[in-house]
């Protein structure tokens, strides 16, 4: 990639993921907002998460390779959700994740 | 404003992320090392541009042979998910400087959202503290990738592996929301949403299109409820 197209892809993606990064906090920022959009505010986390979780993990036609290549990660998965949930440390959870995946993919 | 202190808890605060971002980094340099970037491009890249799924897919892209308009639209499409991040933070900093507000929103990415999240909703959290993470997590980002382009493909990590580290980050931050049946209606919804969205094609707003759905049947879901409330009252 030389540095003319380098620029236009920077540029052009920089300055879109600045606005989406920006422009609503803005929108939004010192108003006194109604109930109702706060409320949704507070659903916005566990929407999120599980929306990052499930990008991650699932995938249509995931098993077509066979069973384990996809059912690997899900297991480090439910290790991780244990771990998560006595211990409420991400560091752990993703200690735990990565050894628990590097060694099933190892099986 | 910032004091010691507030720079040291948001250090602690940001040390999950930052080795996470060790993990994932190197080998998004590696990967741009593979299409010609040099240390310089990268390094600017990494500071301003600051994102994870961005910085993969751009040499992916341009690798398969895409042409230009179609990475710029494709990875503005995954970063519009940014948006319902900037939207949950505004209460937060109502009471905040612009400038401050503008440093802090512009350097979001989904691992410091879900820490800094959790922090303000322990409580004894501020905006200065949550932009420290973003600083940390950027230092950690920018120096991995560099470091990537330089060693270039002389060390192989499988990423997948490495990856894994940021799922677990967020299998853990949805492992510790407060349990209510609107939050579990929000999570299902969206893992649903996003399988969906997968299934039709539509992988680049997968995660927003899933967020935003949960959002809306969680809303329902209270509506619902408190309709039933009523009733009973």
């Amino acid at each position: 990639m030389s540095w003319g197209d380098f620029l236009i892809v920077f540029v052009s993606c920089a300055i879109t993921m600045l606005i989406c990064r920006v422009a609503p906090l803005f929108a939004l920022k010192g108003r006194s907002l109604p109930e109702g959009v706060e409320r949704a505010l507070g659903y916005i986390p566990p929407a999120a998460f599980a929306a990052l979780v499930a990008n991650d993990l699932l995938t249509p036609g995931m098993f077509d390779a066979g069973l384990w290549p996809a059912a690997a990660p899900l297991v480090a998965s439910l290790a991780v959700v244990l771990v998560a949930w006595k211990s409420k440390s991400l560091l752990w959870s993703a200690v735990t994740g990565v050894t628990a995946y590097a060694l099933l993919t190892l099986i | 404003m910032p004091t010691r202190s507030h720079i040291k808890e948001a250090f602690h605060a940001a040390v999950p992320i930052m080795l996470g971002y060790v993990a994932i980094g190197i080998p998004c340099g590696i990967l741009c090392d593979s299409i010609g970037l040099g240390p310089l491009q990268v390094l600017i890249m990494s500071v301003l541009f600051y994102s994870g799924a961005g910085q993969f897919m751009i040499p992916n892209m341009w690798l398969a042979g895409a042409p230009i308009a179609s990475i710029i639209a494709s990875v503005s499409l995954v970063n519009t998910r940014q948006m319902l991040y900037a939207a949950s933070f505004a209460p937060r900093c109502a009471a905040v400087s612009k400038r401050l507000s503008f440093l802090f929103a512009a350097s979001v990415t989904d691992e410091s959202y879900g820490v800094n999240t959790a922090r303000f909703e322990e409580g004894g959290w501020s905006v200065d503290r949550a932009l420290w993470v973003n600083i940390f997590s950027n230092s950690s980002w920018t120096i991995s990738n560099v470091v990537g382009v330089l060693v270039g493909s002389a060390v192989g990590i499988p990423l997948s592996i490495a990856s894994f580290a940021m799922t677990s980050i967020f299998i853990c931050l949805l492992v510790t929301q407060k349990i209510s049946i609107e939050n579990v209606v929000a999570a299902v919804v969206a893992m649903v949403g996003v399988f969906l969205c997968k299934l039709a094609g539509l992988t680049g707003p997968a995660i927003l299109a899933g967020a935003i759905a949960g959002v809306v049947a969680a809303m329902l879901a209270n509506r619902a409820l408190r309709a039933k409330g009523g009733d009973c009252a």
